[in-house]
């Protein structure tokens, strides 16, 4: 049962990603619907960041291709592969900040590579203006060494928002934040969603998930489990994807999220991890089929 | 047994076909850094500071100390075999054209090569390469660049000021042991000294930082994940660079002479 994303902004076609020695990702064919917001859920060390990672043009797969608006990543000029980070920003799960560089130069470096014609006035504005919509308001001139874990993942964040990018990848952003923070960034998250923008998040707080999430994608063993929008993979039965349905149905209903359900109404993707020798998998994602 | 010594040679060549392909893209990168409006820039500053700048003290003592010592033997033991005028000859090559270079390089690996690998190894580990990827950054262009440029700067530079302190400074701590006369020191310096041992000194120190930053920064990145891996990196990085160091030093020294 495949399944097509009527505009994917990035979509991964029997992509396998092997790390030392290990396939962390196998044969995961996927879309990710343009201007939705997909949970990316999974176990640990189920290849949930690595499909992000992957998906964002970070990890090169050892096979298959990844297509940012049609184009492969792979065959990108160096203008389109400038245009390609222009539109996109990273949230790494550990913050990632440049530890020998300021608060100030890591939150800056997009503008200044990618908006040169900016006059440092408009940067420092910028930045300002990006830190303090994440609650951050202590000095730029810092080192990410004089921050709180939390703080440096709003620094984070912020370096990821500074651009407005069109795609967000967010790798676990909620972690090693305060609640008061998480409350700060689901609401940039809400308004970066409701702005239309694309939003690529992988997390396990199910809380995040059941508010924001438009569409599902579950990853098990480095293969893709279930795709679709939020309301039918969670009303779907599949025992690999139990425990994560199950505990995001212990949040109860909510209203059925639009953008996602009508791009691929009455369509799930669910596939067995380890496909049955005939090749036929329930979901034809092991198959090389997309699925969102 | 036949199958390893296969796969060993086959990772080797992989290796070494990667170590190649990592050149021309720096070689590359670097043609266009001066072309375009560079956030690099302060990287290339503070690799100068640090390699050249910093190394300064320590350089300056080691070609004292090596001057002293020739013109102190070679006064005292050439004279015996009728030979003092060669004492200058000898004085200068192996200031200019030997030792001042090697040396010099020998001090930069120890200081800057374990730098440049652990630094860059920290943020592989850190994820901190991949944030820049993940902007835009070219970490080739950013991070590589500007430490092969500095460093071959400052190897450079420092040659020069090994050559200055080998040559002019040993003069006056000689004087404290065995005197030598001014004028007569200087006079047939400056006739033994010739623009192709100035040449080939700097010729390889521009070799020499070309090896010890590409060295560097390849260990550098070839760190994959975990914090243990930083520190071998390191010590690959020294052993690589002398041995590569040491090899391009004979090989220029055949071609010179052969």
């Amino acid at each position: 049962m495949g399944q097509e994303a009527s505009n994917p902004v990035i979509e991964l076609r029997s992509v396998t990603t092997v790390s030392g020695g290990f396939e962390i990702l196998r044969d995961v064919s996927v879309a990710f619907t343009e201007g939705v917001t997909t949970a990316v859920l999974g176990s640990a060390g189920s290849g949930k960041s690595a499909l992000l990672k992957t998906a964002a043009g970070l990890v090169v797969p050892d096979s298959g291709a990844v297509l940012f608006r049609g184009s492969s990543l792979a065959s990108f000029s160096e203008d389109e592969e400038r245009y390609f980070r222009s539109r996109t920003s990273f949230v790494f799960q550990d913050a990632a900040l440049w530890a020998n560089q300021t608060i100030f130069f890591n939150i800056a470096l997009p503008l200044r590579i990618h908006k040169p014609w900016m006059g440092e006035s408009e940067v420092a504005e910028r930045v300002r203006t990006t830190a303090e919509r994440l609650g951050y308001v202590e000095g730029l001139a810092f080192r990410p060494a004089d921050l709180s874990a939390g703080e440096q993942k709003l620094i984070s964040i912020a370096r990821a928002l500074v651009l407005d990018p069109e795609l967000v990848f967010l790798d676990e952003p909620a972690s090693g934040l305060d609640e008061d923070a998480k409350e700060r960034v689901q609401e940039v998250l809400d308004s970066l969603r409701d702005a239309g923008k694309s939003i690529l998040l992988v997390t396990n707080d199910m809380g995040w998930v059941h508010r924001i999430a438009d569409r599902l994608v579950i990853v098990r063993d480095g293969r893709l489990a279930a795709a679709g929008p939020y309301d039918e993979v969670v009303a779907s039965e599949v025992p690999e994807t139990a425990g994560l349905v199950a505990r995001l149905r212990a949040r109860g209903a909510r209203g059925m999220r639009s953008r996602g359900a009508e791009e691929s109404a009455g369509t799930v993707v669910l596939s067995d991890p380890e496909p049955p020798e005939t090749g036929k998998s329930a979901g034809g994602a092991a198959e090389g089929e997309r699925g969102t | 047994m036949i199958d390893a010594i296969g796969k060993a040679v086959r990772t080797r060549f992989d290796s070494f076909l990667y170590g190649l392909g990592f050149f021309v893209k720096v070689l590359r990168e670097t043609a266009r850094f001066f072309r375009k409006s560079q956030v690099g820039y302060k990287v290339l500053v503070m690799q100068i500071l640090f390699t050249g700048f910093e190394a300064l003290r320590i350089n300056a003592v080691m070609s004292l100390g090596i001057g002293a010592a020739i013109i102190v033997i070679g006064t005292s033991l050439l004279p015996q075999f009728g030979q003092s005028q060669l004492l200058y000859t000898i004085l200068i090559i192996v200031i200019t054209r030997e030792l001042g270079p090697l040396l010099t390089a020998f001090v930069v690996i120890a200081r800057s090569g374990t730098a440049i690998a652990t630094e860059l190894g920290t943020m592989v580990v850190n994820h901190e390469i991949e944030a820049y990827l993940s902007v835009g950054v070219n970490p080739i262009s950013f991070l590589v660049v500007p430490r092969f440029l500095g460093m071959v700067v400052s190897l450079i530079v420092l040659t020069i000021y090994f050559n200055i302190f080998g040559l002019l400074g040993s003069f006056l701590v000689v004087q404290v042991v065995r005197p030598v006369g001014f004028q007569e020191y200087f006079q047939n310096l400056l006739t033994t000294l010739t623009v192709t041992d100035i040449l080939s000194g700097l010729g390889k120190a521009v070799v020499f930082g070309t090896i010890i930053s590409l060295v560097a920064s390849f260990q550098g990145f070839s760190v994959n994940r975990a914090s243990t891996e930083i520190p071998v990196a390191g010590i690959r990085a020294v052993s690589q660079s002398f041995m590569l160091c040491i090899l391009a030093d004979v090989v220029i020294t055949l071609m010179q002479y052969a």
